[in-house]
């Protein structure tokens, strides 16, 4: 999948009274990195959640390539190109390494029918819309029964899909970095790896847009980061995320150029130390009298 | 007894995708099970109102279709359920389906059940003596397993575990988490209903109190002292928990606690001191001549509870446990990666 735009518009997140996003707007053209920044707390994982389906906004919508997405089932948003890592790494932690990239592959192996059970369906249906998932049923089962039968008769068609999968996860894992410890566990992996891990996952849903929730959150600030950019894009056509040598603006950097709430800070990828002397991140920071005072008196 | 050995075998197999693989704590197997012998019941019994007088090969998939049609039932409204709330519906699910079978009794007869149903009948080879029906499960089972391992062995055995593992993830990563649980739930509800139709046949006669919740009890604890998601796991499982109660119900074992008429003489003098010692009475073991068919009986669930808790303080990922499995215990001292939380 090539690059897509992204738009966000007006888009909002209450939480019973607690507004964690208010009238976020913001659009991202193909093929560039965007950072978002803010303290904890801001909103940045939240705003993250409503991409990609975990949260269902209260206001404004998302649209993806002119479609809009808002509202959609996750495993509906990946199909249309967005993946993501989390802050506090979500692996699966039981099984291997290579599975975990085979499970990112998910709706890229053929088995045969088509893979459908009612795509437009609401994140949380109501018991009304439940019951219309019903319609999209027969088919549903149709496919599955196929599935099923292809999983076990294992057909060459589904022998060959499984080998092709997992030699591009190898691929994918060679790329950031994890040759060699395709069958270990997710979960005995070291940290870093476990990062990286996470990224390799993320591609392999073949993404034309990457979120990565704070990448190098606990990592040391003087080796490099967790991933290989250029090879990891080569490997796919994703937006590689960019590294910086400046760490502590990695950290916060995700690919979306955004304001959310309270804090802002839209800046130019390739100018990480501009993001720091901006203004408004220097408020958002360290509060007004940050700037007045000449920009370096604490609060 | 080997029958219900290979039986059992079959059901946990079929637990096993939802429990083991997916990770859907079902406690209300036994109403698949269910499903699969009254289709089979009520389709020849000469008793029921539907006899159809059909032939056992034809029900055999009629039974598998119903049972994954009740799965499908079951999977639908706890789709948003997890864990122990999962448990507690399907326990109650499967109650559901035998007091339905009990007071429904215009179609099956309630409680009285239904009786004289037929042998499996093929071109006119009857499957019979016991040993042709211990082929025949064990046939059934060994399909069975090859099936699940095979699933277990694909795109839908790692949706499954993913699920599993973390279901937000899985659906992060592409996994429609809805179809692979109804899938779970219906795959496993087909064998549950397989295994059914075949205990109905070789039992001859159902009615509901065969279908208590101690059945999906017995297969959940087989599935898991055997090894969740584990095959050859299962198998032991079975062969313990339902082989060794039913050895010590056998005539052999009970006429041998008889003769041990010293141990019997020898607990009675021991009650009677304790008896003496306590304002109430707490009775006596029985005569002698039935005490070693009641102690065995009365045993039975004693040693089946002991044996659980054993296994699970010893080899907490069960008897033979899957790979996989082994390998999530085995790890379980390596220092865990250290959570860097952001600044
Ligand atoms: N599911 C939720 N329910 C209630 N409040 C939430 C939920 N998710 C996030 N929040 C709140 O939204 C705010 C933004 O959090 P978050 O997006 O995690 O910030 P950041 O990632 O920028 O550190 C916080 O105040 C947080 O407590
Ligand atoms: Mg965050």
């Amino acid at each position: 999948m090539t690059a897509a735009e992204l738009i966000v518009d007006g888009l909002g997140m209450q939480f019973e009274g607690l507004t964690a996003l208010a009238d976020v707007t913001l659009r991202v053209p193909p093929g560039e990195i965007h950072g978002l920044i803010g303290p904890n707390g801001a909103g940045k994982t939240t705003f993250f959640n409503c991409l990609t389906g975990f949260y269902r906004p209260t206001s404004g919508a998302v649209y993806l390539s002119g479609q809009r997405i808002d509202g959609l089932p996750p495993h509906v948003i990946t199909g249309l190109g967005i993946a993501r890592t989390f802050q506090n790494i979500r692996l699966f932690a039981n099984m291997t390494v290579l599975e975990n990239v085979l499970v990112g592959q998910h709706q890229h192996i053929p088995v045969g029918g088509t893979d459908i059970l009612s795509t437009r369906r609401p994140v949380y249906p109501t018991a009304v819309e439940r019951l219309l998932i019903l319609r999209g049923f027969p088919r549903a089962a149709v496919n599955g029964v196929i599935e099923i039968a292809g999983a076990i008769a294992r057909p060459p068609r589904v022998r060959a899909a499984e080998a092709a999968a997992v030699s591009r996860a190898r691929d994918l894992l060679a790329a950031v970095g994890l040759r060699g410890r395709e069958n270990d566990l997710a979960r005995n992996l070291p940290y870093g790896d476990q990062r990286r891990l996470e990224i390799a996952r993320a591609l392999a849903t073949r993404p034309s847009l990457l979120l990565l929730d704070e990448p190098t959150a606990g990592m040391n600030p003087r080796k490099p980061p967790p991933w290989s950019a250029s090879s990891a894009a080569s490997a796919t056509n994703s937006i590689p995320p960019s590294s910086s040598s400046n760490t502590r603006c990695a950290s916060s950097w995700a690919s979306a150029k955004t304001s959310p709430s309270s804090i802002t800070a839209a800046k130019s990828p390739r100018a990480p130390v501009a993001i720091q002397r901006n203004p408004t991140v220097i408020e958002a920071y360290l509060g007004t009298r940050a700037i007045q005072g000449g920009g370096h008196a604490a609060p | 007894m080997l029958v219900f050995v290979a039986l059992f075998v079959v059901l946990g197999l079929g637990l096993n995708v939802v429990v083991g693989f997916a990770g859907l704590l079902d406690l209300g197997y036994v109403a698949f099970f269910a499903a699969g012998a009254y289709t089979m019941g009520l389709l020849t019994s000469p008793g029921s109102p539907i006899d159809a007088g059909l032939n056992f090969w034809l029900i055999l998939p009629m039974g598998i279709l119903i049972a994954s049609a009740v799965g499908l039932l079951l999977g639908l409204p706890v789709l948003p359920l997890r864990g122990d709330y999962l448990a507690i519906v399907t326990t109650g699910f499967g109650e559901i389906i035998r007091l339905f079978l009990i007071n429904r009794d215009d179609l099956t007869r309630g409680s009285q059940g239904l009786s004289a149903i037929p042998r499996p009948d093929l071109f006119g080879y009857r499957i019979d003596s016991f040993t042709e029906w211990f082929y025949f499960v064990v046939a059934a089972a060994v399909i069975v397993g090859f099936c699940t391992s095979r699933l277990r062995d694909s795109r839908i055995g790692r949706a499954w575990e993913a699920i599993r593992e973390d279901e937000d993830v899985a659906a992060a990563m592409g996994v429609n988490t809805t179809k692979y649980k109804l899938l779970a739930f219906a795959s496993g509800a087909a064998i549950g209903g397989l295994g059914g139709v075949i205990y109905a046949a070789f039992i001859g006669f159902i009615s509901p109190a065969a279908f208590s919740l101690q059945v999906s009890i017995d297969v959940l604890a087989i599935v898991i002292i055997g090894g969740m998601g584990s095959t050859p796991g299962v198998i032991l499982g079975s062969l313990i928990l339902i082989g060794v109660p039913r050895i010590l119900q056998f005539r052999e074992t009970s006429d041998f606690l008889a003769n041990l008429g010293w141990l019997r003489d020898g607990l009675n003098g021991l009650i009677g001191a304790v008896d003496a010692l306590t304002p109430g009475s707490i009775g006596r073991l029985p005569p002698a001549e039935t005490w070693g068919a009641q102690l065995a009986d009365d045993t039975r669930f004693i040693i089946f509870g002991a044996l659980l808790v054993i296994v699970m303080v010893v080899r907490p990922s069960g008897l033979w446990p899957s790979s996989r499995r082994r390998l999530e215990f085995a790890h379980d001292d390596a220092p865990a990666p250290a959570p860097v939380t952001a600044p």
